[in-house]
């Protein structure tokens, strides 16, 4: 995202916020008028619109929560806020600048995801994730952009024996102190990693190193290398946020997903 | 739905200028022009309750009493609902104003209604629900 990009993006956030607070009134009283006449749903409902209006909800706050053997436990309903967008500048080689120059000069008109399929890894999309944590296993449930799960294997499992380019690739995790490192291999190099299109290749090596400080922010620590298509290897940070009254929901990208046949770039 | 409505002119504008341009799973620009802005006033269709986009369709009559009906793309049901919207907060037959933007390919949908996007709804009352989605999706840069 461009320097402009973001800043609009704030100011619109920051204005949205003093906006949004004058018809609470309002609000309130039609909720009220709701619930006595549907019953329960309707205050959660109030809750889900309100935290979801501004930026500035309150993520919750308190310690992070342990698994039974003393590790964190990341469990929870994270939104990734707008650090989806925060990549910084990946170095590429030359045919992977080309490439990048080209889907920004198309638009975007190509993105995967544009066709319902899994945006892969590292990359997300604005979209809800699920973490549920046992001992020995970490999944990931993605709300979008279709239905893709991850599996990270806590159990001292090595990497498959090459199970050929997949979308979200294979993961295994261990822990070092308080922080859970991933590895995640063999990874297809159809996903992009950004939605304007910043390729990588089927070389693509994530290892990501996820934080719990608190019990409202999950910081994650990416680094990237990939020797087919970048000079060297790039780090990044992006921090998630708890959502602890929503819920991941259906989304079934394909049911009506037209924009396919309209997407015409330029 | 009174209550859909109050909670989305309470919540919808924060939503839409904040969160919106950040929830669609394409691109706005290779799609939709930004520079083709379109008003429509008429007569809700229906609201179509689908996937990856939620489409409002809205009736349109010309002086000669032919209508027109549109197609207007919206957010996800997901980012709907969490905006305190359901199936039902669009009623067939209500008066609203449309504001959107123009398909590039300028091309019907399949059913033959025009295809936009909407980037705000106004009600008959003045009150105005903004909904919308992908606008300035992607940054030029």
């Amino acid at each position: 995202m461009s320097k402009h990009h973001l800043t609009s993006v704030l100011s619109a956030i920051a204005l949205a916020a003093t906006i949004s607070l004058l018809p609470v009134a309002s609000v309130a009283q039609s909720d009220a008028k709701a619930d006595a006449k549907s019953g329960k749903g309707k205050a959660a409902q109030k809750e889900n619109a309100a935290d979801f209006q501004s930026a500035s909800t309150p993520t919750p706050t308190g310690p992070a929560p342990k698994m039974p053997d003393g590790k964190p436990d990341l469990s929870g309903v994270w939104t990734p806020g707008l650090s989806f967008t925060q990549l910084g500048q990946v170095p590429l080689q030359p045919w992977a600048e080309e490439l990048y120059r080209q889907r920004r000069a198309n638009l975007s008109k190509d993105d995967p995801e544009g066709h319902c399929l899994p945006a892969g890894v590292p990359r997300i999309s604005p979209f809800l994730q699920k973490f549920v944590q046992t001992p020995t296993l970490l999944v990931i449930l993605d709300e979008g952009n279709i239905h893709s799960y991850r599996q990270v294997f806590l159990d001292g499992r090595p990497h498959l024996d090459d199970p050929g380019p997949l979308w979200m690739g294979d993961s295994i995790g261990r822990w070092d102190g308080d922080t859970l490192v991933v590895d995640t291999k063999f990874l297809n190099d159809k996903t992009w990693l950004n939605g304007q299109g910043l390729p990588h290749s089927d070389e693509l090596h994530v290892v990501e190193r996820f934080k719990r400080p608190d019990l409202g922010h999950l910081e994650i620590e990416i680094t990237m290398e990939d020797p087919k298509a970048f000079t060297k290897p790039h780090t990044f940070t992006r921090t998630y946020l708890l959502r602890p009254t929503w819920e991941i929901q259906e989304y079934v990208c394909n049911e009506f997903n037209i924009d396919a046949e309209h997407l015409v770039g330029k | 739905m009174t209550f859909n409505f109050k909670a989305t002119v309470a919540t919808g504008f924060g939503l839409f200028a904040a969160v919106a341009p950040m929830l669609a799973h394409h691109s706005f620009a290779a799609e939709y022009d930004s520079a083709k802005t379109v008003t429509v006033k008429g007569t809700i269709n229906k609201l179509s309750w689908v996937n990856p986009h939620a489409y409002v369709f809205v009736d349109v009559k010309d002086s000669s009493g032919k209508v027109t009906t549109w197609a207007f793309e919206s957010l996800s049901p997901n980012a709907l609902s969490r905006q305190g919207w359901n199936r039902n907060s669009l009623k067939q037959g209500e008066e609203v104003t449309v504001e959107g933007y123009m398909a590039k390919d300028g091309r019907p949908l399949a059913d033959g209604s025009i295809h936009a996007n909407s980037r705000a709804i106004t009600r008959a009352d003045g009150r105005k629900v903004f909904v919308g989605s992908s606008a300035d999706d992607v940054p030029s840069k």
